[in-house]
């Protein structure tokens, strides 16, 4: 036998395919990954204190900025979380008007997460196109709604921002109309194939007994074959009223997740659906008007308010002395918990599968550093 | 052109052969690198057009002069060499795959316009075919840099697995033309009105996917694009290179490209051979037949855009299982099943040896197309048994494989 050494390689922070500033320091024997020890917080930005020292609503739109793929959902999660703190009732339509944003976003998400998962595979952009594309048009009607593209700041503390018209409802179903066909696309365009087979199946397994301990969530511990979904273990907003089902994998790997992502687009599509039906009875404004936005004061005590974020958990956790800001503002990010994770993922794995892991938990590195 | 040299302006033959020289050359080196400046615009605009974007469309009509615009900025930015490199192994590199590269082009008949005949051309061809796998593993040295290292290695790993494959699918087509000469062989295919390609025979198909399937590994194309997986090692073995350097592995890489995709059309697609070539003759027939070959590398090229606008990368040890177990019993049994091609259409000629040999009665010499109807279904029949066979044992070991790892989640590792 010849003599060979391990070699050290960093990956990041500035790599293609780490998702943002992110350092993977790898050891390999050859090509075998041997260690994987993953570097972080180089994003940091002091989220956590800006949250203590903002009042409660200046602190909605820095959450825009943790997972800026769906500010949607954790303007959602921190508004509930004030709500619960301060004891606010939200109208049914507002309600109503949050899974739509929410549902919006699970869809832009996963489209655009398999469009980068197979993009780190090597499947030249094809994918990740189509997925930025259909990004492109909710995106769109988000601009209409709120203002922005990216960092809607659309929701207020019982309620949110703007109420939404005819001309977003025909827009939604017009688009609507084409998901179908393009969640039918993009399944057809890699899910058989014999190449995706070979580098997703058996690659990056996590057993379910390991994704429970490590407090995983989302489409990743679901993958696992674990059926827990926060819409359905704690129903919030008006999830309770909505036919779906909780897409589970069973083996934990890479395909695995890739399927999930896509079974969960589709359910995310019927929940669309039947909230669109539903909105016309839904009661009550789009907010709640006696709630004092800017001078919002809550009651001494502690929230914890979660959602299931298209990336797992993602939960805001409040503590208040009475006065207009919060005393301790905490983020459990469901990337960053999920990231953990990734070191007993892709040990014992090639170097290229550790790309193709990553890729299928699907970070967002606005949330791991915060 | 040499004689033409000589005859029309009186040249002695030392002055005709440095000029005629000297000009294919200079065409070679100016044509490869303006068609693959083509080729960089064209695949551009084709992915684009796959993925619902526009692509390349400001510089000049329908953005075709953006690879000018690019060659300018390239030639204007900084050349750097890392401060721990090997300084002459990562200057030489890029020069090495370039001349690798275009010595390759020495050997494509050009149409009928410009024959250029190497009795060995086939040989020349997947000899020279390796050598820029030297330039590769020189830039992943000479870098300094673990990614360029680990691209490198990657990169000699993958060519010794796929010129195996590749050379021997095309011993088939050597075996029935009988001659290693790339003009030859194109002339061999300009029978049935200019149809009779090899392609359109069982064995010349499988040689022909065998070849390319191992080609787009030979010129780096997805899904073996591995030694400069952009995803996973940055740019591989290219990573420390910038401005005009990176541009000529650009180059050099385009044009192994260019040129596989010329040399497959002429092996297995009848070169410039096609309805009228023959009919035309001459001048006007030379120029169809270039035609026509632009045609039809273009095409083997459009497939290649295809298959990377589509699949994901191969890991490096899938691809070389691939290569070791899928594509080598292939090659093998395609090789057999042309010898028996080959001794089935000539019957007439070996039942004249067994009769000298044996003393056996000369068999009655069944009609023409007998025997090329039992030698069809003789080859396919082999052909698509091998396949099938390959498939399943390759397809049973990734199933043992996966029902290990089923057996250790039950246990929990």
């Amino acid at each position: 036998m010849l003599k060979t050494e391990e070699l050290r390689i960093n990956i990041g922070p500035q790599h293609p395919s780490t998702h943002g500033v992110f350092r993977m320091l790898v050891t390999v024997d050859g090509e075998t990954l041997v260690d994987l020890k993953p570097v972080f917080g180089y994003l940091h930005r002091n989220h956590e204190q800006l949250g203590e020292v903002n009042s409660y609503l200046q602190n909605m739109p820095f959450t825009d900025r943790l997972d800026y793929f769906n500010s949607m959902i954790n303007n959602h999660a921190y508004a509930r979380s004030v709500e619960m703190l301060a004891g606010i009732e939200v109208p049914e339509r507002a309600q109503y008007i949050r899974v739509i944003m929410d549902e919006l976003s699970r869809i832009l998400n996963h489209a655009t997460a398999l469009g980068f998962m197979l993009g780190d595979m090597g499947a030249w952009q094809t994918a990740l196109l189509w997925g930025l594309r259909e990004r492109e048009k909710i995106l769109d009607l988000f601009e209409y709604v709120s203002g922005a593209r990216m960092m809607c700041n659309y929701a207020r503390f019982g309620g949110v921002a703007r109420d939404i018209d005819d001309y977003f409802i025909t827009e939604t179903r017009k688009l609507m109309d084409g998901l179908p066909h393009y969640f039918d696309d993009f399944e057809g365009l890699l899910t058989n194939s014999e190449i995706m087979l070979a580098r997703a199946r058996n690659i990056g397994v996590l057993p379910k007994e390991l994704a429970l301990s490590y407090s995983v969530t989302g489409p990743v511990l679901r993958a696992s074959g674990v059926p827990y979904d926060i819409r359905r273990a704690e129903p919030y907003a008006v999830y309770d009223r909505f036919d779906f089902d909780i897409p589970v994998g069973t083996v934990g790997d890479v395909y695995d997740r890739f399927l999930v992502r896509i079974a969960e687009m589709r359910q995310a599509y019927r929940i669309l659906e039947q909230a669109f039906q539903q909105l016309p009875e839904a009661g009550g404004g789009h907010i709640n008007p006696k709630v004092k936005q800017q001078s919002l004061k809550p009651p001494i005590g502690e929230a914890y308010a979660r959602v299931e974020s298209p990336k797992g958990e993602l939960g805001f956790y409040l503590v208040s002395d009475g006065t207009g800001n919060a005393y301790r503002y905490k983020v459990r990010a469901p990337s960053f918990i999920n990231l953990t994770a990734l070191a007993d993922m892709c040990k014992g794995y090639k170097l290229a599968d550790a790309m193709v892991i990553l890729g299928s938990i699907d970070i967002v590195m606005g949330e791991v550093d915060r | 052109m040499v004689e033409t040299f000589q005859q029309t302006f009186g040249a002695p033959l030392w002055l005709a052969v440095v000029l005629a020289s000297g000009l294919k050359v200079t065409l070679i080196l100016v044509g490869g690198s303006l068609g693959m400046m083509f080729l960089t615009w064209y695949e551009r605009r084709a992915i684009a057009y796959m993925q619902d974007r526009r692509g390349p469309n400001r510089v000049g009509p329908q953005g075709s002069l953006q690879p000018i615009a690019e060659a300018i900025k390239t030639m204007t930015k900084e050349d750097t060499t890392p401060l721990e490199a090997d300084r002459v192994v990562h200057f030489l590199a890029p020069v090495v795959m370039l001349a690798a590269t275009v010595l390759t082009f020495a050997i494509i008949p050009w149409g009928n316009l410009f024959p250029s005949d190497l009795s060995v051309g086939v040989l020349f061809f997947v000899a020279i075919g390796g050598l820029h796998t030297l330039g590769m593993l020189m830039a992943g040295w000479g870098s300094n840099n673990k990614f360029a290292l680990l691209g490198g290695m990657r990169g000699v790993a993958q060519m010794v697995s796929y010129e195996i494959p590749q050379v021997m699918a095309v011993i088939p087509i050597v075996l029935m033309t009988g001659t290693m000469s790339m003009q030859r062989i194109v002339e061999s295919q300009s029978g049935f009105g200019g149809l009779g390609w090899n392609v359109f025979t069982p064995v010349g198909f499988f040689a022909f996917a065998l070849f390319f399937v191992a080609s787009l590994a030979e010129g780096e194309r997805t899904p073996f694009d591995i030694p400069e997986a952009d995803s996973e090692i940055v740019a591989g073995y290219m990573t420390e290179y910038t401005g005009m350097k990176f541009a000529v592995f650009y180059l050099a890489n385009y044009m192994t490209n260019l040129a596989i995709c010329f040399i497959t059309a002429s092996i297995f697609l009848g070169g410039g051979n096609g309805p009228g070539v023959n009919e035309l003759g001459g001048f006007l027939g030379g120029f169809l037949s270039l035609i026509y070959f632009f045609i039809k590398a273009l095409f083997l090229f459009f497939i290649m855009v295809l298959i990377r606008a589509t699949v994901p990368r191969l890991r490096v040890d899938q691809l070389m299982g691939f290569a070791w177990k899928f594509l080598l019993p292939l090659v093998l049994v395609n090789i057999l099943s042309s010898a028996l091609w080959v001794a089935i259409i000539r019957w007439d000629q070996q039942a004249q040896i067994f009769t000298q040999w044996f003393g056996a009665p000369g068999t009655a010499d069944a009609p023409n197309f007998v025997r090329l109807g039992v030698a069809v279904a003789v080859t396919i029949m082999i052909n698509l048994g091998a396949l099938v066979m390959v498939m399943g044992l390759n397809n049973r070991a990734s199933q043992a494989r996966m029902h290990t790892t089923d057996e250790e989640l039950a246990l929990g590792l």
